[in-house]
């Protein structure tokens, strides 16, 4: 049976849209550990049509790994547990190319060069691993992000180690509208003063949309006020008072009951963000750091910084409306100001961004239309991160022992949860076998020796470890397949490389049903 | 060499069951074989093999649970494949339930393990069938069909709290979703918090007939206006791709009319079917937080759920755990009778045009009872017929301030009581008519 795609994968498009679903066809996502959570994480990658997957795994399956795995049937039992599952999660979707490597990840670290993870856009480790420093070290270098998946009984915790993260497209859950109410470029000044408002007719008056309302009413209250826009919670009260006073009948006229109740609108400065301001600041973009590899983002930020500067400081227009009370032609005007002024920002921001490349030698092919015009829309909107490569720090233990003081009474403490699960970790390459709540003393004693707490362990913390330690199972199916979903939806936006993604750590407890996150 | 296995091994289960973490609540009564007997004989009916159905059957069946039920009245559609893992390109047109049932017993193979399928509708079944579960798990993309299931669960509840049965809801859009733990007459049910639902988009018919400014308006144009005139009677079929592509051309032209732009046929499709996106990851997250609480009721192990949880993963990850309040005028649930102010000049017609709209109410074909008369009802046709003149005379003619109605509607077990005051003058008031449409 032919599907097409557009069809089959018409519910996720309307989440990332062709460009996403482009860049997620063309990612190879390696999973190291052929683990219940591991699977379900590959499965919530197959199915939406990642380009290919590679799992990493020297053992056979044995009837435990059945157990909790979806991907394993009775008849694989003896065979490579990475191609097992590899072929079983195939059949999701076979314009997946799926891949395993029936070798021991220490021994890959060991016999293989760095660049035999070049391929991988993202890898992801579940479980313990032995060597994770130097993959990590390995990786880092590699700017390829890590996610580091962990479940033990009821919990769950997920690493995010990338050395840099940066999102154009972040879909902005705040929907800002940039409209320039205060700082009107002279062809919407010029639209704004062909309307008389005294001269329409009751039908017209009534469909005047608000951003034209709002540039009359700040205009003539700026003549009144020093030039200043209203100020403080009285004077935007009383521009409030004075838009409904413009309407003929502020009980009837929809324009003007959607202007008083969006005032927030007309009242918007335009300005730069402090987000934004602050990459601007960023050594990286100084001419002299600038090379024939920096970063495409990075040359865009320095052509945002050179475009602000010959811009009165204002970022490119994104060039998008709401919806508001109008009739259609000056709707539709209006939304033909805004475009073709968001069209010349961006052709003068490619411009810049030429310069700059000229400047260092590289082409013009390394740009689009369609990655500038998503970069001007975004200007305001865009994250950047740095992470690290610790799986924790000093400041983290201590907010953990702090953490304990406030919530002894309540015995429980959720970043005890993490240090539980890294402790586990710790255990199983020491002593080659999981935990028991017989080993309760033993794990007491690593934890205090590795993150040099002094004894004793506060009660909180005792009963997290105590929690793991009797239902010390690593594939409860159901927190397998909660992180599964979890990290799958991390893989998601950076492989799209859309929506915001974690930073850095995220701890699921399954007892209480609730998350946390920390930023490490 | 042939190994025959009757069972998987259950050694991810088991350390759950047999050891008592500090977190259990019950501790001194706690028996590990009891939970354990109480995962393999508990019967759990699943509502929905779909998103999060599917990730629910897989689940339950790697967890312990033997005596799985489930009901789904939807065929497979080629658009389910991007989420729906138990389905394939040759399933396309089969019930889903069925499918998903063979599916998760063939790759399970466990001779004890028994999965029920029901292709039809919930409100096939009757009470009695209700009764034999020990929880309801529902993956469902419908308000009505939760709403029905949970005053149904509900009304089971005798006064000594026997046939208790815990529902269990979850739902996704795109990156975020919720889950919840219900446990009928004890907490919070689904109608205490229907204020909760985001409203469907809705856009002012005025809007769409003269002033449209997005291309939604245009869509909305062809499929609520022009449909009708031009097929009356006949229901437009979002599946047929003929009806479709005129629904599409209809809307475009009417953009171009008024150099609208953005019209696509995806969009046509996502605004006339209501499309909410979805993916398998938000499915896997939410459906294993709604199976995990059923394995924490049946077994005992460890406390539940109390009893809402959003999920939402578009910015960062970010989870908000809270006990949900009862409404103590909830009709389902509660015992009072909410306040409906009226003004004196409406209709009855009227008044239940205002009633049904409002978001704790929502009922789309509402029968109204007072306390000694029929004011309106809507079956059986001699009663209509008997009850119909009421609905172009005042309300204050046929009630009184302070009198209770009852409200009830054919698709949901639910009689609302509202009480009505009056306010405001005895005839409408001119001004509304001058209309600025």
């Amino acid at each position: 049976m032919l599907i097409d795609k557009e069809t089959r994968y018409d519910r996720q498009l309307r989440l990332w849209a062709t460009t996403g679903q482009s860049n997620l066809e063309s990612s190879h996502i390696c999973l190291i550990n052929a683990s219940s959570t591991g699977s379900e994480i590959l499965k919530n990658l197959v199915l939406p049509g990642i380009g290919e997957f590679t799992i990493i795994d020297h053992r056979y399956v044995s009837s435990r790994d059945l157990s909790g795995n979806f991907f394993l049937k009775h008849r694989d039992l003896g065979k490579g547990l990475a191609e097992a599952i590899s072929v079983n999660l195939n059949e999701l979707n076979t314009d997946v190319k799926g891949h395993s490597i029936n070798r021991n990840i220490r021994a890959i670290l060991e016999e293989e060069s760095p660049e035999f993870w070049d391929t991988y856009n993202v890898v992801i480790v579940s479980e313990y691993i032995s060597g994770l420093d130097i993959l990590k070290e390995i990786l880092w270098k590699k700017r390829i992000p890590l996610l580091i998946v962990n479940t033990v009984g009821f919990y769950g915790s997920l690493n995010l180690i990338a050395n840099e993260i940066t999102v154009i497209e972040t879909h902005d859950p705040s929907r800002l509208y940039d409209l320039r109410i205060d700082k009107p470029w002279p062809e919407l000044q010029q639209f704004v003063d062909s309307i008389d408002l005294d001269a329409l007719d009751d039908t017209d008056h009534a469909h005047i949309p608000y951003i034209v309302i709002y540039i009359k009413a700040l205009d003539s209250w700026k003549q009144d006020h020093n030039n200043q826009a209203p100020q403080n919670y009285n004077e935007k009260k009383q521009f409030r008072k004075y838009i409904e006073s413009l309407s003929r009948n502020i009980n009837l006229e929809a324009n003007f009951i959607e202007a008083s109740n969006s005032i927030h609108r007309a009242l918007q400065k335009t300005e730069i963000p402090n987000s934004i301001q602050k990459l601007f600041e960023k050594v990286n973009i100084l001419d002299e750091n600038l090379t024939s590899s920096t970063p495409i983002f990075w040359i865009y930020i320095k052509a945002l910084k050179r475009f602000v500067e010959l811009n009165n400081y204002q970022l490119p227009l994104p060039g998008k409306l709401p919806d508001m009370a109008s009739d259609t032609t000056n709707y539709v005007k209006l939304q033909t100001l805004y475009r073709e002024k968001a069209k010349r920002d961006q052709e003068l921001f490619t411009a810049e961004v030429i310069r700059i490349l000229n400047a260092l030698g590289r082409s013009k092919d390394e740009i689009s239309n369609e990655s500038i015009t998503s970069f001007c829309k975004n200007s305001q909107l865009l994250f950047v991160t740095q992470g690290s490569k610790k799986l924790y720090t000093s400041t983290l233990v201590q907010e953990l022992l702090d953490n304990t003081n406030e919530s002894n009474k309540e015995n429980f403490n959720t970043l005890g949860i993490y240090f539980s699960i890294l402790t586990f970790n710790l255990f199983t390459e020491k002593y080659r076998r999981a935990p028991s709540l017989k080993d309760l003393e033993f794990f007491k004693m690593l934890f205090i020796e590795e993150f040099m707490v002094s004894p004793p362990v506060p009660s909180a913390i005792e009963a997290t470890f105590k929690e793991t330690l009797s239902h010390n199972t690593r594939s409860y199916h159901n927190l397998s397949s909660l992180m599964g979903g979890v990290v799958s939806q991390e893989v998601l936006k950076l492989a799209t490389a859309q929506y915001t993604p974690l930073d850095n750590l995220f701890v699921f407890d399954g007892v209480r049903s609730i998350s946390e996150k920390w930023k490490i | 060499m042939s190994v025959i296995i009757d069972q998987r091994d259950d050694s991810s289960v088991l350390p759950l069951l047999n050891n008592i973490g500090p977190y259990n609540e019950v501790p001194e009564e706690y028996e590990a074989e009891e939970a354990a007997v109480a995962l393999s004989t508990t019967k759990v009916l699943v509502i929905g093999a779909g998103g999060l159905g599917c990730e629910i059957l897989k689940n339950l069946a790697l967890t312990g649970f033997k005596d799985i039920h489930v009901i789904d009245m939807d065929t497979i559609d080629v658009s389910n494949l991007n989420r729906q893992f138990l389905f394939r390109p040759k399933d396309v047109g089969k019930s889903k339930a069925e499918v998903a049932a063979k599916f998760i017993e063939e790759r399970i193979g466990d001779k004890d393990l028994k999965i029920s399928p029901y292709f039809g509708k919930i409100q096939d079944k009757p009470l009695s069938y209700y009764k034999q579960f020990g929880v309801v798990i529902c993956g469902l993309d419908s308000v009505e069909a939760r709403r029905w299931i949970n005053a149904t669960l509900v009304s089971l509840v005798d006064t000594e709290l026997n046939n208790l049965i815990p529902m269990i809801d979850g739902g996704t859009e795109g990156f975020r979703g919720q889950s919840r733990v219900i446990l009928p007459t004890l907490m919070s049910c689904y109608e205490c918090t229907l204020d909760l639902i985001t409203p469907q988009t809705t856009y002012p018919v005025c809007t769409i007939a003269n002033t449209p400014r997005l291309p939604e308006h245009c869509i909305e144009w062809a499929s609520v206006l022009e449909w009708p005139k031009m097929f009356p009677g006949r229901k437009f079929d979002a599946d047929d791709p003929e009806q479709v592509e005129w629904m599409y051309q209809t809307a475009l032209a009417r953009a171009n009319e008024f150099n609208i732009e953005g019209v696509t046929k995806s969009l046509t499709l996502g605004v006339v079917k209501n499309i909410i996106p979805a993916i398998a990851s938000t499915n896997a997250i939410i459906a294993a937080s709604c199976c995990n609480e059923a394995f924490k009721i049946i077994t005992n192990i460890n406390p539940i759920l109390n009893n809402y949880m959003m999920y939402s993963g578009d910015d960062s990850i970010f989870t908000y755990t809270y006990a949900h309040a009862r409404r103590a005028n909830c009709p389902v649930c509660g015992n009072f009778a909410k306040t409906f102010t009226a003004q004196n000049w409406w209709t009855l017609e009227r008044f239940i045009e205002e009633i049904s709209s409002k978001q704790e109410v929502q009922m789309s074909q509402p029968s109204l009872t007072a306390a000694s008369r029929f004011l309106y009802l809507r079956n059986p046709p001699h009663l209509e017929e008997s009850t119909r003149p009421n609905l172009s005379k005042k309300l204050n003619t046929l009630i009184r301030g302070g009198d209770e109605l009852v409200i009830t509607d054919p698709n949901l077990p639910i009689s609302l009581k509202l009480t009505v005051e009056f306010t405001g003058p005895e005839t409408e008031p001119d001004d509304v008519n001058s209309s600025l449409m």
